[in-house]
């Protein structure tokens, strides 16, 4: 009898194309919503990324009601309390959050204190706490990396017991992911890079990583055959909105695969670096890919060596013989960071960050073994272990 | 109901199983606690007065240990003198009985949802390491292999101290044999 066991659920409905934007009042009518309120940030609005989401309410006569847009990077319990104040008195009924991860997470917890009722969102904190369905709310990604829009979890910075507050429950998920190219149109270079390489960080922790399984590696798959096909193509040409929504679509599968299947050591390194060094998350992601995977070769061989299908294509693959595949992979994933680099110079160790010196190096080994993603890495990660690999990536 | 009138010998053996398992851990948290250094080291981190519990839901059998300062764990039987901390909850005495029985490594049970973690994810993360290395402690290195993801290379320590734990085991295994024929 087989030994294998897994789970896999994405209930959130995907509206994704050209005039996506514009299915969001029928959406809202569809959950007798009437007065939506927007979680979004001061980089969302000056960017210009509202005005075809609120113009394409307003055309079918659905007013938004409150529009908050002073999300910070790292949201904090004071920020949700405010915002759900806000939501009260202004008598909202759903809410839209229009932005990358920050913003989306921080709509995440706003939902849970709407719809649960109280101030204090540190008392929803933990798995499986909340019973019930949330309010209605609608994700709008502004960023093609983070995948948030498919995930049932969200962090919230507790600033004064300065620990971050992890949510996770089916009911955080959106009824629906509005995923439209003129959202990530203008994502400057290096992020467009950063968050593409997120998520195909996403993607192949996904389909090497333990809780691996056929529903998730279809989508991490399909989402690492989609970046490696355009990435390069938005990083020369901006404005390609095909290939833009190409991305976005990518973000978005990378998520519902990861989401289903969890990410491992490069994900523990980054939110470590991430709290220690203050690195953006994707650039992080793209800097320690190769290095783990190095890390995990003899484990994730088999799985690595199928991808160099999806990141290098048909004929690499053919021509590579069945030993020499996951090398291969590595291979192609270096290249694809030598490319950014030419083209934005995304860093690709810690050291052309800039940003890390060496003697944090152990303190980002000891917070990366403390990190959720580490159980789920198919190696066993000692100190040391995640110390070398930081040597590795230093320079 | 229905199904105990079925198999009522396997569901009780089970039960009894499960229940034995937990006090040979906690037992043996406690000893291994006293020796290893690597176990110390882990569990220092954690604040003194730090309750575990690991338990079948939705009310089946516990386990409940203390930290007591220094890497030193208490067992405390099945009772918690306040609420605990950190809690592993299996979500069927099945799933528990696969840990267990050592058929399914405690980081594969957590990537196939069989058991929730109620508390901090880092300090679950910490606990899961300490429960690895008691296994690899434990159990005959054989069958270690298969409950942990890698056995670690330092294991060295008095023979008698863990033979009481080993002899349960053995019961142990006899019965995971019996059980799965
Ligand atoms: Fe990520």
């Amino acid at each position: 009898m087989t030994d294998k066991f897994y789970e896999f659920f994405c209930p959130v409905k995907v509206i994704a194309g050209k005039a996506a934007l514009e299915h969001i009042p029928y959406e809202l009518s569809g959950l007798a919503a009437k007065r939506p309120m927007i979680i979004t940030d001061k980089g969302v609005r000056a960017a210009g990324l509202l005005d075809p989401v609120v113009s394409a309410c307003e055309e079918s006569g659905l007013d938004i009601v409150s529009i908050y847009d002073d999300v910070p990077p790292d949201s904090s319990k004071a920020v949700v309390r405010d915002i759900a104040g806000i939501y009260r008195s202004e008598k909202c009924d759903s809410i839209i959050a229009v932005g990358g991860g920050s913003a989306i997470d921080t709509a995440k917890a706003v939902n849970i204190l709407v719809s649960e009722g109280g101030d204090d969102i540190a008392k929803y904190s933990g798995a499986g706490v909340l019973k019930h369905p949330l309010k209605p709310f609608f994700v709008v990604p502004t960023t093609a990396g983070t995948g948030s829009e498919v995930t049932a979890v969200a962090v919230i910075a507790d600033t004064e017991k300065h620990v971050k507050l992890p949510f996770t429950s089916s009911f955080l998920l959106p009824n629906a992911a509005i995923i439209d190219p003129r959202m990530t149109l203008t994502l400057p270079p290096h992020i467009t890079a950063a968050t593409a390489m997120d998520a195909l960080t996403h993607a192949t922790e996904a389909f090497t990583c333990m809780a691996k399984n056929p529903l998730s590696d279809a989508y991490a798959t399909a989402a690492i055959k989609k970046i490696t096909g355009n990435l390069l193509k938005v990083m020369d040409s901006p404005k390609d909105a095909d290939g833009r929504l190409e991305l976005a679509q990518a973000s978005t599968m990378a998520g519902i695969a990861f989401s289903n299947s969890m990410v491992g050591l490069v994900h523990a390194l980054g939110h470590a670096t991430g709290a220690i060094c203050h690195l953006p998350h994707g650039l992080c992601m793209s800097l320690y890919l190769p290095y783990v995977l190095e890390y995990n070769l003899e484990t994730i061989r088999e799985p690595l060596g199928e991808l160099l299908l999806y990141l290098d294509g048909a004929d690499v693959y053919a021509a590579t013989p069945a030993s020499r595949r996951a090398e291969a992979a590595i291979s192609a994933i270096r290249r694809m960071r030598d490319a950014l680099y030419k083209r934005c110079e995304l860093p690709r160790t810690l050291k052309e960050t800039g940003k890390v010196l060496e003697s944090q190096l152990d303190d980002i080994a000891r917070a990366a073994l403390d990190d959720g993603a580490i159980m789920f890495n198919p190696k066993e990660v000692s100190l040391d272990d995640a110390k070398a690999v930081l040597a590795r990536a230093w320079a | 109901m229905l199904a105990k009138r079925i198999q009522p010998m396997f569901f009780q053996a089970r039960r009894l199983y499960v229940e034995l398992m937990f006090q040979v851990m906690g037992r043996a948290l406690q000893a291994v606690s006293e020796i290893d250094e690597t176990v110390q080291q882990e569990a220092n981190a954690l604040p003194e007065g730090f309750l575990f519990e690991m338990m079948v839901m939705p009310d089946g059998a516990r386990l409940i240990v203390e930290h007591t300062g220094n890497g030193r764990f208490r067992y405390l039987g099945d009772s918690a003198p306040r609420a605990v901390d950190l809690s592993i909850q299996f979500k069927h005495i099945a799933h528990a009985f696969l840990v267990l029985s050592f058929q399914e490594k405690t980081s594969v049970a957590f990537a196939n949802d069989r058991m929730l973690v109620d508390g901090d994810i880092s300090r679950a993360i910490r606990m899961t390491r300490i429960l690895n290395r008691l296994e690899a402690f434990i159990l005959p290195k054989l069958i270690a292999k298969r409950a942990v993801k890698e056995y670690p290379e330092n294991i060295h320590l008095p023979e008698k101290l863990l033979n009481a734990a080993r002899i349960y085991l053995k019961v142990a295994t006899n019965f995971v044999e019996t059980v799965k024929a």
